[in-house]
C-alpha cells in the first residue's frame, strides 16, 4: 500500500468501510451534489442595469463600516481622475519614491496612469508577464491599481483571480489598494460567486477582499493597516450613470 | 375539574427547602388542581448522570418510571429535575426495548415545571398573589436552555400585585451552581456566582427569584457569606404569597 | 507544546491564576460581552435561519465520507503539482516540516496563526534545527515576543493590556512607549514586513480545504496569511484532516459561519484560496506548495459515534466568547492549544482522557455553548460522554477510572435513593450530624470532609427540621387527594 493508502485505510475502517478496498466519488455522489444552481446563474444573467445600479448604492452602504471607499465613475476618463486624486494625496509609506504598481488588463491600461503623473515623479509599474522584477516593483509601490473578476455587493467584497498579468501582491505589499470595476460584474451576494465559481473553477487562486486589512489583537481596538494596505478603494465605472442615478459615493478619504 | 397532578419534590426541595414544596401545594390547591404525592421517591439521578455515573444515573431513572409511571401530570418545582426526566432519560435507555423507551418518553413527556405548567397547560398567569417588592429574576441554565423557559415565570411575576420585576444584567449566564462542579472547582464556581450576584445587588432589589432552588442554594449561600442583604425566594413562595396576609 | 507525557494538567491553579489576574479579566469581559452575545444576537436575527443546520449536516455528511473527500483533495492538489504528506502522528507531521525546511536550505519560517501547529510542537521542532520561526499575525506576535501563550483561538492575547504590549514592544522592537493599538500595530506591521518578505518558507493552518476544486482556503484579516502564502519560496500548510469541505458550496456555509461565529462579520478582510505551487507565466505565489494532512488522533474520535461530531467544528470561537468558565479562568488553564469548551472536548480526545479529566468535570454544563455554536455541536453531551468513560474507565480510550472515591460515593447515593425509608432515614441522620456545624446566622459556616469545599466561600442553609414528605404526611395528604381546598375564599 502506498503512503496515502497507510494514511486513508484507518479512516476507512473508521467509518465502517473495509480497510483494503478504495472507495471512489461515485460511491457518495450526494455529497458532491450541489444541483445546477442555474437559477443563480440566470438571476445574475438577466439582471438589469438599474437594479446594477441599486446593487452599487448597497455595496457603498456595506463598504463603510469596513473603511473601503466606493466611487462611482461614468467613464474611464472619470475614474483615471478619481484614481489619480487618490494616488495623489496617499505618500508612501516604506520608501521615499512615489512609484505605483498596476495590473496588466486593458482596462487599467486604458486609464494611462502615466501621462497624469507625467513630470510628477511618480512611476507606474505595469505587471506584465515578462517582467522579471515585478516582486521588486510592488515592494516598491505604495499604490497597487487591480482589475477584480466580481464584486459583492452583500458584503462589499471584490473577488480577484489571480494569474499571469495579475499577481497576488498587487493587492497586498503597496499600502493603498485601488480595485477598478465594471458595474457589469457587480453581484449581489455571496452565493452568486459561489455559483459562477463553479461553473467556471478557476486553476488559479482567487482570493476574496471586503476593505483595508485591519486587526483588533490590542484590546479589541480596530485598526486599520495590520499587515496589508491601510487604505482601500473602489472604482465602480457605471457608463449609464445619469445625474439621477444620484450615487452617494464615499468621500474619497474616508476617516481612519 | 383539573388533571390530578401528580408532586415530584426535588430532592433538594424535599430536604433543605420544604417550604418551596409546600409553596407550590398551596398555589394548586387555590387552583382547585387534585394533587398526590408519592411518598416513596427519592431522586431523579441528576447528580449522577452530571457526574458521568450513568448507571447510577440509570437505576434511579428506573425508580422513577416506576413510581411516577401512573400519574397523568407530573410537577415539579425544579427546571433541572424536568430536564432530567424529559430529556436525559430516554438517553440513558437507549439500549432497552422499544417499549420500555416509549414508556420512559411517556413519563417525560407527562413531566412539568412549575411555571410552565401554571402558564401552558392551566393557562393561568394571575393566581391572585400579592407580594410588594422589587424582584429580580434569575434564568436557570437547563430551564432556559434545556426547556426552554424563560417568559413563563416572568409572566406570572408580572401579574403579582405589588411586585416590580426588575431585570439584571446577564440573567440568563449560568450562576457557577453546576452541581459536583461547585464542589470539584470551588474557585471557578464563587468567581462565577460573584459575578451573578454583582449584577443581581446592582439592580437593587430586595430579592432574587428563579425556578429551580440547586441555582438559587447557590446563590443564597454566597449572598449569606458576603453578608448582602438581598434574600433569596423561590418562584412558588412569590405565587403563594398573599402580601401580609398569608393563609397560614 | 507536545502532548505525549503523561502528566495531569493543573487546571485548577491555573485557573486560579486567570481568575486573580486582573488584566485577563478585562479582555475576557470585552471579548464576552462584544463576541458572544454579538454571536447569539446574530444567530437570532439571520434571515436564513436554516444555514446553520444545512452546514451541520454538510459537515457530517464529509465526516462519514472522510476517505473520499481526502483522496479527492490529494488528488487535485497533486494535479497542479503540489506535494501531499499523510501524517499520521504529531512526529511524522514535524519530521516532514523540517525535511522540507532542510532540503530547501530554509533559514527563516513566517508562519500564519494555526493552532495545529502548536498541537505538533512545530516552533520547537524548526527552532532545533537553527530555523528563525516568525509569528505574523499581530496576537501571535505579541505572544512570541513575551514567550508566552496564546489564550484564545481567534484572539491569542486578550489576557495582556496595551499598556504590556506597549512595554513588551519598547523592550523587544526598540521603540519609543505607546500604549496606542495605533502606534503599536504600525511598530509591528514595519518589524515584520521585512521578515516577511525575507523569509524562506511560510507555513500556515488550513481553515478549510475544498476537495473538489483541490485549495485551500484561508481567513485573515491582517494580511499576514496572504504574505505568507504569497511573499517565500515555499508554502507548507499543515492541515487536521476533518477540516475539509466536499464542495464548493459546502465551502460557502462553513465560511459564513466562521466568520460570524468567529467576530460578527460578513465575511473576513481576506479569504484566499490556494493549492499548488506558481504556474508557468504566474508573476507570484510560492515555487513549492506542500499541504500535510494530519490525523494524529482524529481517525479515533472518527470511529466513536459517540464522537465524531465534535470534528464537525469550524474554530471559530464563538463557545469560547460565551462560556461562563472560559470567561472567568481564561485560556491557559486549558493547557491546550484548543482552550474552551471545544477545548475541553477535544483535548482530551486528542490528548489523554485522563490526563486532561479536569477539562471534562471543570465546567457547569450550562449548555450557552450548545446555543451559540454555529453548527451546534453538543458539547454538553460530549462532556457527558468523556466524564462517563472516567466514571467507569474504558480500555477503548485507554482510560482509567478517574476517582475510587468519588465512585464510591456513587455507589452509596444509588443505594441509599433505592429506598425511601433508608433514604429518609440518611436525611435524619443527617438533620441530626449537621448541627454543631449550624451557626447563629442559621446558616452552616463551615463543612467537613468533601462538603468543606462548599463552605469554602459559602454557606449552606442546613436541612429542615421536616422535610417535605413529613410535611405532606401531616398538613395535605387528607385534603389535597379530594382537590378544590378550602383555603380557597379569598
Amino acid at each position: 500500500m502506498d503512503e496515502k493508502g497507510a494514511f486513508l485505510a484507518p479512516i476507512r475502517k473508521a467509518l465502517g468501510y473495509p480497510q483494503e478496498e478504495v472507495r471512489t466519488a461515485g460511491e457518495c455522489r450526494r455529497l458532491f451534489d450541489c444541483g445546477d444552481e442555474g437559477d443563480i446563474v440566470d438571476r445574475i444573467k438577466y439582471r438589469t442595469h438599474v437594479e446594477k445600479q441599486s446593487l452599487l448604492k448597497r455595496m457603498t452602504e456595506n463598504a463603510a463600516p469596513l473603511n473601503l471607499g466606493v466611487h462611482p465613475a461614468s467613464s474611464l476618463a472619470a475614474a483615471a481622475d478619481l484614481i489619480s486624486d487618490i494616488v495623489r494625496a496617499a505618500s508612501p509609506e516604506f520608501s521615499d519614491t512615489r512609484q505605483i504598481i498596476q495590473h496588466d488588463v486593458d482596462d487599467i491600461a486604458s486609464l494611462q496612469l502615466w501621462k497624469k503623473f507625467a513630470g510628477k515623479a511618480v512611476t507606474v509599474h505595469t505587471t506584465y508577464q515578462a517582467d522579471m522584477a515585478v516582486r521588486e516593483k510592488a515592494i516598491a509601490s505604495y499604490v497597487g491599481i487591480t482589475a477584480p473578476r466580481w464584486a459583492i455587493a452583500d458584503s462589499a467584497t471584490i473577488v480577484e483571480i489571480t494569474g499571469a498579468g495579475r499577481p497576488r501582491s498587487t493587492s497586498l505589499l503597496p499600502s493603498v489598494h485601488i480595485a477598478l470595476l465594471r458595474i457589469e460584474h457587480l453581484l449581489a451576494e455571496l452565493g452568486e460567486v459561489y455559483a459562477l465559481l463553479r461553473r467556471t473553477p478557476p486553476q488559479e487562486s482567487f482570493l476574496f477582499i471586503s476593505g483595508p486589512s485591519k486587526t483588533a489583537d490590542i484590546e479589541a481596538h480596530m485598526v486599520h493597516g495590520a499587515h496589508g494596505p491601510r487604505e482601500m478603494h473602489l472604482v465602480v465605472i457605471d457608463e449609464r450613470m445619469t445625474a439621477d442615478t444620484s450615487y452617494q459615493g464615499s468621500g474619497l478619504f474616508p476617516a481612519e | 375539574m383539573h388533571t390530578k397532578v401528580t408532586l415530584f419534590v426535588q430532592c433538594l426541595v424535599d430536604s433543605i427547602y420544604p417550604r418551596v414544596g409546600e409553596a407550590m401545594v398551596e398555589v394548586l390547591r387555590r387552583l382547585k388542581v387534585p394533587l398526590e404525592y408519592p411518598a416513596d421517591q427519592t431522586c431523579c439521578g441528576q447528580p449522577a448522570f452530571n457526574a458521568g455515573y450513568t448507571r447510577e444515573a440509570r437505576a434511579a431513572a428506573r425508580r422513577f418510571v416506576r413510581i411516577f409511571e401512573s400519574a397523568e401530570a407530573i410537577v415539579c418545582p425544579s427546571g433541572s429535575c424536568v430536564q432530567m426526566v424529559r430529556h436525559h432519560y430516554p438517553e440513558l435507555f437507549v439500549d432497552e426495548s422499544i417499549d420500555y423507551r416509549m414508556r420512559v418518553k411517556a413519563v417525560g413527556n407527562r413531566c412539568y415545571e412549575f411555571s410552565e405548567y401554571l402558564t401552558e397547560v392551566l393557562g393561568v398567569v394571575n393566581i391572585g398573589a400579592s407580594f410588594p417588592a422589587k424582584v429580580t429574576y434569575h434564568d436557570s441554565c437547563h430551564l432556559l436552555r434545556g426547556l426552554g423557559i424563560g417568559e413563563q415565570p416572568r409572566k406570572l411575576l408580572r401579574h403579582v400585585e405589588g411586585l416590580q420585576l426588575v431585570e439584571m444584567d446577564d440573567s440568563d449566564v449560568c450562576c457557577g451552581f453546576g452541581g459536583t462542579f461547585s464542589v470539584n472547582y470551588p474557585e471557578i464556581s464563587t468567581a462565577m456566582v460573584d459575578a451573578k450576584i454583582d449584577n443581581i445587588v446592582a439592580t437593587g432589589a430586595d430579592y432574587v427569584t428563579g425556578c429551580d432552588v440547586s441555582c438559587l442554594m447557590n446563590i443564597e449561600g454566597r449572598l449569606s457569606r458576603r453578608n448582602l442583604g438581598v434574600k433569596v425566594i423561590h418562584i412558588a413562595e412569590i405565587l403563594a404569597s398573599r402580601g401580609g396576609h398569608e393563609d397560614e | 507544546m507536545k502532548m505525549s507525557e503523561a502528566e495531569k494538567i493543573a487546571y485548577r491553579r491555573d485557573a486560579r491564576r486567570g481568575i486573580d489576574d486582573e488584566c485577563l479579566q478585562g479582555g475576557l469581559q470585552r471579548i464576552q460581552n462584544h463576541f458572544g452575545k454579538g454571536a447569539m444576537r446574530y444567530w437570532g436575527e439571520m434571515a436564513d435561519d436554516g444555514l446553520r443546520d444545512r452546514v451541520k449536516h454538510s459537515r457530517m455528511e464529509t465526516l462519514e465520507n472522510l476517505d473520499v473527500v481526502l483522496a479527492m483533495l490529494a488528488d487535485n492538489i497533486e494535479e497542479a503539482g503540489g506535494h501531499v504528506y499523510y501524517a499520521r502522528t504529531a512526529e511524522d507531521a514535524t519530521d516532514y516540516c523540517r525535511r522540507v525546511a532542510k532540503k530547501n536550505e530554509v533559514s527563516s519560517v513566517i508562519k500564519g496563526k494555526s493552532m495545529i501547529s502548536a498541537e505538533i510542537g512545530l516552533d520547537a521542532a524548526l527552532e532545533a534545527e537553527g530555523i528563525a520561526v516568525t509569528e505574523t499575525d499581530l496576537g501571535e506576535f505579541v505572544i512570541q515576543l513575551a514567550e508566552d501563550k496564546p489564550s484564545h483561538i481567534i484572539a491569542p492575547c486578550i489576557h495582556l493590556d496595551r499598556q504590556r504590549i506597549g512595554r513588551l514592544f519598547q523592550e523587544k522592537l526598540d521603540i519609543p512607549y505607546s500604549d496606542e493599538p495605533p502606534v503599536l500595530t504600525q511598530a509591528a506591521r514595519r518589524a515584520l514586513r521585512k521578515i516577511m518578505l525575507e523569509a524562506d518558507m511560510g507555513i500556515t493552518g488550513c481553515n478549510f480545504a475544498v476537495a473538489e476544486t483541490g485549495k485551500i482556503s484561508l481567513v485573515s484579516n491582517e494580511g499576514n496569511i496572504r504574505m505568507s502564502t504569497t511573499m517565500p519560496r515555499i508554502h507548507l500548510a499543515l492541515m487536521g484532516i476533518e477540516r475539509t469541505a466536499a464542495t464548493m458550496s459546502d465551502h460557502q456555509g462553513m465560511l459564513q459561519l466562521l466568520t460570524r461565529g468567529a467576530t460578527l462579520q460578513k465575511l473576513s478582510t481576506y479569504v484566499s484560496f490556494v493549492g499548488g505551487p506558481r504556474r508557468p507565466g504566474d508573476p507570484d505565489g510560492p515555487e513549492e506548495f506542500h499541504l500535510v494532512m494530519i490525523d494524529n488522533g482524529r481517525s479515533r474520535i472518527l470511529a466513536d459515534q459517540e464522537f465524531r461530531e465534535v470534528l464537525a467544528c469550524i474554530r471559530c470561537g464563538a463557545c469560547l466568547n460565551i462560556c461562563p468558565v472560559y470567561g472567568k479562568i481564561g485560556g491557559h488553564a486549558y493547557n491546550s492549544p484548543y482552550p474552551g469548551p471545544i477545548g475541553a472536548v477535544v483535548s482530551p480526545l486528542l490528548f489523554g482522557i485522563n490526563r486532561y479529566a479536569d477539562l471534562c468535570k471543570g465546567e457547569s454544563l450550562c449548555g450557552a455553548c450548545l446555543d451559540v455554536c454555529p453548527v451546534k455541536i453538543d458539547l454538553p453531551r460530549l462532556l457527558l460522554a468523556l466524564r462517563r468513560k472516567l466514571a467507569y474507565g474504558d480500555p477503548a480510550w485507554q482510560t482509567r477510572k478517574h476517582k475510587r472515591t468519588e465512585a464510591m460515593v456513587f455507589r452509596l447515593w444509588r443505594a441509599l435513593i433505592a429506598s425511601g425509608p433508608l433514604y429518609r432515614l440518611a436525611l435524619r441522620c443527617a438533620g441530626i450530624l449537621q448541627k454543631p456545624f449550624i451557626s447563629e446566622t442559621g446558616m452552616i459556616k463551615k463543612m467537613a470532609g468533601p462538603a468543606s469545599a462548599w463552605t469554602r466561600d459559602r454557606d449552606l442553609p442546613p436541612l429542615a427540621s421536616e422535610p417535605f414528605s413529613g410535611r405532606w404526611k401531616k398538613k395535605y395528604r387528607q385534603a389535597a387527594a379530594k382537590g378544590p381546598s378550602e383555603v380557597d375564599n379569598g
